[in-house]
């Protein structure tokens, strides 16, 4: 009487199996280590920093007394991300409707879907030097340098990240729900418009946070649109401060006061990264959409 | 049947029209910003010649020598650095999430690897000029000096170098690689899977003989997109790289890679027209090559495609070749 | 649908939230602004300076940093309103800008180029000249210990180990300035390598600005290079006293810096450059910063407020604003340098009208 069907596995085999095993466990490891580094190193350059002073004051150009906060930069970028947000999760949201409930798997839509890859996969310095000859040189809006300028490169960069995700959320959309309500004698904009989309809203939103975290962090574009002004501006024709721009400028800085400031910064830019891609991924819990 | 008079359906057609154009927006925007790099880089293209500038090495623009061979190969070398330490880690994360680790860790480090991507690029570069470049200098001169007969290692150790320059390419390309092989080793059917350890394989075979060969062109498709992404980050190499003008010969040296030229030049360069237009060349250098890795992925991912249907045809013809026969 | 509720009532808090922290800062309504760029060596004065005027004369001053040339090309095509340039515009940029109106020199600061050192067992006072330097930049002095040093430093016990050379990988005024002295003291300097904001360094490596270049330094051991005098002094880096052109090693302090520009040919249109001063108590290596206007600004684009503005701006740095530039490490203009650039105010007009 045998007591399997299969020959027992072999030490050997069974090694192997255990040392795949752990590599797998380290690679996993290895991969985390240097998130935990990076804000590890943050938290002890930057946290310093932080204090009610620090983010309700701007940065006074004062190098040997009071150097100040970095509230225009909070400001700044949340104002010129958000901004950014209302040029392109609009329209990335109408691009991917159109993906998936027109274009769907014609010629046209292949090559707009290539494209919209194309676009994520693009330097963002490049975009920036794009938009610098058509906009900041050109002095359209009658100044140089804008923040709404900023705005337009950023949404450049995010618009791609939210066609793509939202693509993928509409097409998992059941087929059953639109077609019941088309039965039903709805037209295709009220399916789209009180079917598809709320059903596909979680996932609409993940892809746009996910994006905003994107467009918050980028400073390649701001360097060639925006120059940074030290106070708060709301005006979009004009200068305007942001976190990576100030980041990039007091790490250069003779002052280590400054650069420590710039450490506080970038920690400031990572934790409202981090809480967005959070936020985002709580979303896409709620969804009632599964692939 | 239920009618509607034409006048209800406009807005439907207002709706269709409004999204083509919008879409269609997008490709001509794409055509746009083409023809706009081409324009801008015409004046250099005169001067030095098309070919020249991409494959000649002499990259001296106070003399108006705009040879970009150099930085070419920095891109490429950076990213060739990124994906041969980055892919094989973020595979190997991404079998671990789906196939070894307890359920309910699943979650959390699927987070955990996202988050990496939620780091801004230039916190990257910071972090790799005040922290990594310091730290790993020792390591790194040992390692030049120990492994000094292998090919492209060996020489003074500076600090920022093209090894670390892909170090830090490689670790943001995790998130992107990682997601994407996530999803294709999760479409593993499940019969794969099993056969295998139906036959008696130990977890690592069955991992080695079912998933990886059925996700391989998901994976490469993963592992191109994130060569596109290697090949475009601008401030993090631009802080690690060295910006030296040269083809290193050691992955310890200094290096230069397009988009960290127009990110560093461009302030200069901006006063003077020639040295300007070379650096949009650069622009619409790295645009191209990311319209041909971008329709390699696809290329690649589609050919998985064509596997599985031809699968999925082959085992549904099979069904219907047992079912029909078999019954009575 | 409690999700969305939830996610609104968050929204309106955060915005609530945003709306009074920004409402909390001053905006006065008829204070004006000016914006500015270049170069970065003077980015801390301008900031420093546009602090003061912000509180005394309701004058906001926006400058970034972005290198002299870029500086001078937004003045040109009418970006900023004005520029900060390490070197005098050329006389090509001279005529580009001129269509507008012809801009105006201000001399505003001097700051010396450090060479800055990193060697084991030398802690201070490592003096070198200008023959030497260049020999190092040409790599054709490689170690330490090499006897052209060894000859200027008796009693010094230099190591036997390589030099490492860091250099600017950036294009920059602070190349510029270096190179223009090296060129001075060394007959095959120009041949080889060249003067500019960037040129093809023969050896050694290269870092991103004068913050790369000082932590290159402070991190490689046997290492040398030359940073801005404001982050040698404000990081306490060990730094080499230069010969002179009249024979004497001097430290690069903030008198030997003023010192460098006396003495210095400075023509009509104040477009001067330092090289290889001669005043004994110099230190050699020393460069010059301008802040750039037009002439007559409204002319060239600008409002009334803006030109007012400018001349605000400059009346304030070449006069109180000189005392401040110590605290900040850079050096104060010479006398007859400040009195040229002052004379100079009453040129700036609106349209003809003076200001």
């Amino acid at each position: 009487m045998s007591t399997g069907i299969l020959p027992p596995i072999s030490a050997r085999r069974r090694r192997t199996d255990r040392l795949m095993s752990g590599l797998f466990y380290a690679a996993t490891g290895i991969a985390l280590v240097p998130l935990l580094l990076i804000i590890g190193y943050l938290i002890k350059e930057g946290a310093s920093q932080f204090s009610a002073a620090f983010f309700t004051t701007d940065p006074t150009g004062n190098f040997a007394g009071d150097i100040g906060g970095i509230r225009s930069a909070v400001l700044g970028t949340i104002e010129m991300v958000a901004i950014a947000t209302l040029i392109s999760v609009p329209i990335g949201i109408a691009v991917a409707i159109w993906l998936v409930e027109y274009g769907k798997r014609s010629k046209p839509a292949a090559i707009i879907r290539y494209l919209i890859d194309v676009m994520t996969g693009v330097p963002s310095v490049v975009f920036g030097l794009f938009i610098y000859v058509s906009l900041v040189e050109t002095g359209i809006g009658g100044s140089g340098f804008a923040a709404w300028k900023g705005s337009v490169a950023i949404s450049l960069l995010m618009l791609p990240i939210v066609a793509r995700s939202s693509e993928v959320v509409l097409d998992l959309v059941p087929n059953g729900l639109r077609e019941s309500a088309l039965a039903l004698g709805a037209p295709r904009w009220r399916v789209i418009a009180t079917v598809v989309l709320p059903t596909a809203l979680p996932g609409l939103i993940t892809g746009s946070l996910l994006a905003v975290a994107r467009g918050a962090g980028e400073t390649a574009p701001l360097l060639f649109t925006v120059q940074a002004a030290m106070g708060i501006n709301f005006n979009l024709s004009e200068r305007m401060n942001s976190l990576p721009l100030e980041i990039f400028n007091d790490v250069q800085s003779s002052n280590p006061a400054v650069v420590t400031r710039a450490w506080g910064a970038a920690l400031t830019l990572v934790l409202l990264v981090l809480a967005i891609t959070l936020l985002a991924r709580i979303v896409a819990g709620r969804s009632r959409l599964k692939p | 049947m239920l009618e509607r008079s034409p006048m209800a359906r406009l807005p439907d057609q207002a709706l269709r029209w409004i999204l083509t154009a919008l879409s269609f927006g997008i490709l001509l925007l794409l055509v746009y910003f083409f023809g706009k790099l081409s324009l801008e880089s015409v004046d250099v293209f005169q001067h030095q010649g098309i070919l020249s500038f991409a494959f000649s090495n002499d990259w001296n623009p106070s003399q108006s020598q705009f040879g970009g061979l150099a930085l070419l190969f920095g891109s490429v070398a950076t990213a060739l650095i990124a994906l041969v330490i980055g892919v094989p880690i973020a595979v190997a994360t991404a079998v671990f999430i789906v196939e070894l680790c307890p359920s309910r860790l699943r979650s959390p480090l699927t987070i955990l690897v996202e988050l990496l991507a939620a780091v801004p690029s230039v916190v990257y570069g910071l972090w790799g000029v005040f922290f990594l470049i310091p730290r790993l200098r020792p390591f790194e001169q040992w390692a030049a000096d120990t492994f000094s007969f292998l090919p492209w290692v060996g020489g003074p150790v500076a600090g920022p170098s093209y090894f670390i320059a892909g170090l830090i390419l490689a670790i943001m390309i995790i998130p992107v690689v990682s997601a994407i092989s996530r999803e294709v080793i999760s479409t593993v059917p499940t019969d794969h899977k099993e056969a295998a350890l139906a036959l008696g394989a130990t977890r690592w075979e069955m991992i080695r003989t079912a998933i990886l060969p059925y996700s391989r062109s998901g994976i490469s498709g993963a592992a191109m997109l994130g060569l596109g992404r290697a090949l475009g980050e601008t401030i993090a190499v631009t802080l690690v790289i060295g910006n030296a003008a040269v083809i290193g010969h050691q992955i310890f040296d200094q290096g230069y890679s397009l988009a960290a030229v127009i990110a560093n030049e461009f302030g200069e360069a901006s006063a003077v027209p020639l040295y300007s237009s070379a650096l949009f060349a650069c622009g619409l250098l790295l645009f191209i090559v990311t319209l041909v890795v971008n329709g390699l992925a696809r290329y690649i991912v589609s050919l998985g495609d064509i596997e599985r249907r031809v699968e999925r045809a082959r085992r549904s013809e099979r069904k219907s070749a047992a079912a029909p026969g078999g019954a009575a | 649908m409690k999700f969305t509720k939830q996610a609104g009532a968050l929204s309106l808090t955060a915005a609530a939230a945003l709306v009074i922290v920004a409402c909390g800062g001053s905006s006065s309504g008829s204070a004006s602004t000016i914006n500015g760029s270049g170069s970065t060596f003077a980015a801390p004065i301008y900031q420093q300076w546009g602090a003061t005027t912000k509180t005394d004369d309701s004058l906001t001053v926006n400058y970034q940093g972005v290198g002299s040339g870029q500086g001078i090309s937004e003045l040109t095509s009418g970006t900023v309103d004005f520029a900060g340039s390490d070197p005098p515009m050329t006389d090509e940029e001279l005529a580009a800008a001129s269509k507008k109106s012809a801009p105006l020199h201000f001399p505003t600061a001097l700051g010396a180029i450090t060479i800055s050192y990193n060697v084991s067992g030398v802690a201070t006072g490592l003096k070198l000249d200008g023959a030497t330097l260049a020999q190092i930049f040409l790599g054709k002095v490689s170690t330490w210990n090499d006897p052209a040093i060894a000859a200027q430093n008796p009693g010094v016990t230099l190591p036997s180990n390589p030099i490492t050379v860091v250099h600017r990988s950036d294009s920059s005024g602070t190349t510029k300035g270096f190179t223009g002295y090296l060129t001075a003291v060394d007959p095959n300097w120009s041949s080889e390598v060249g003067k500019g904001k960037t040129v093809k360094w023969p050896t050694g490596t290269g870092a991103k600005g004068n913050d790369g270049v000082a932590a290159a330094v402070k991190q490689t051991p046997n290492s040398v290079g030359y940073v801005e005098q404001a982050y040698a002094l404000q990081n306490k880096f060990t730094v080499a006293s230069v010969k002179n052109a009249a024979g004497s090693y001097v430290e690069p302090t903030l008198a030997s810096t003023t010192a460098a520009g006396q003495g210095t040919t400075v023509p009509a249109d104040l477009r001067f450059t330092i090289s290889n001063p001669s005043d004994p108590a110099a230190y050699p290596i020393t460069s010059q910063t301008f802040v750039v206007a037009y002439t007559d600004a409204c002319k060239a684009g600008f409002t009334e407020q803006v030109a007012k503005g400018i001349k605000t701006f400059l009346t304030y740095g070449l006069g109180a604003g000189q005392d401040a530039l110590a605290q900040l490490n850079y050096a104060k203009l010479p006398a007859d340098i400040n009195s040229k650039a002052t004379a100079q105010l009453s040129k700036l007009v609106c349209n003809g009208k003076a200001l």
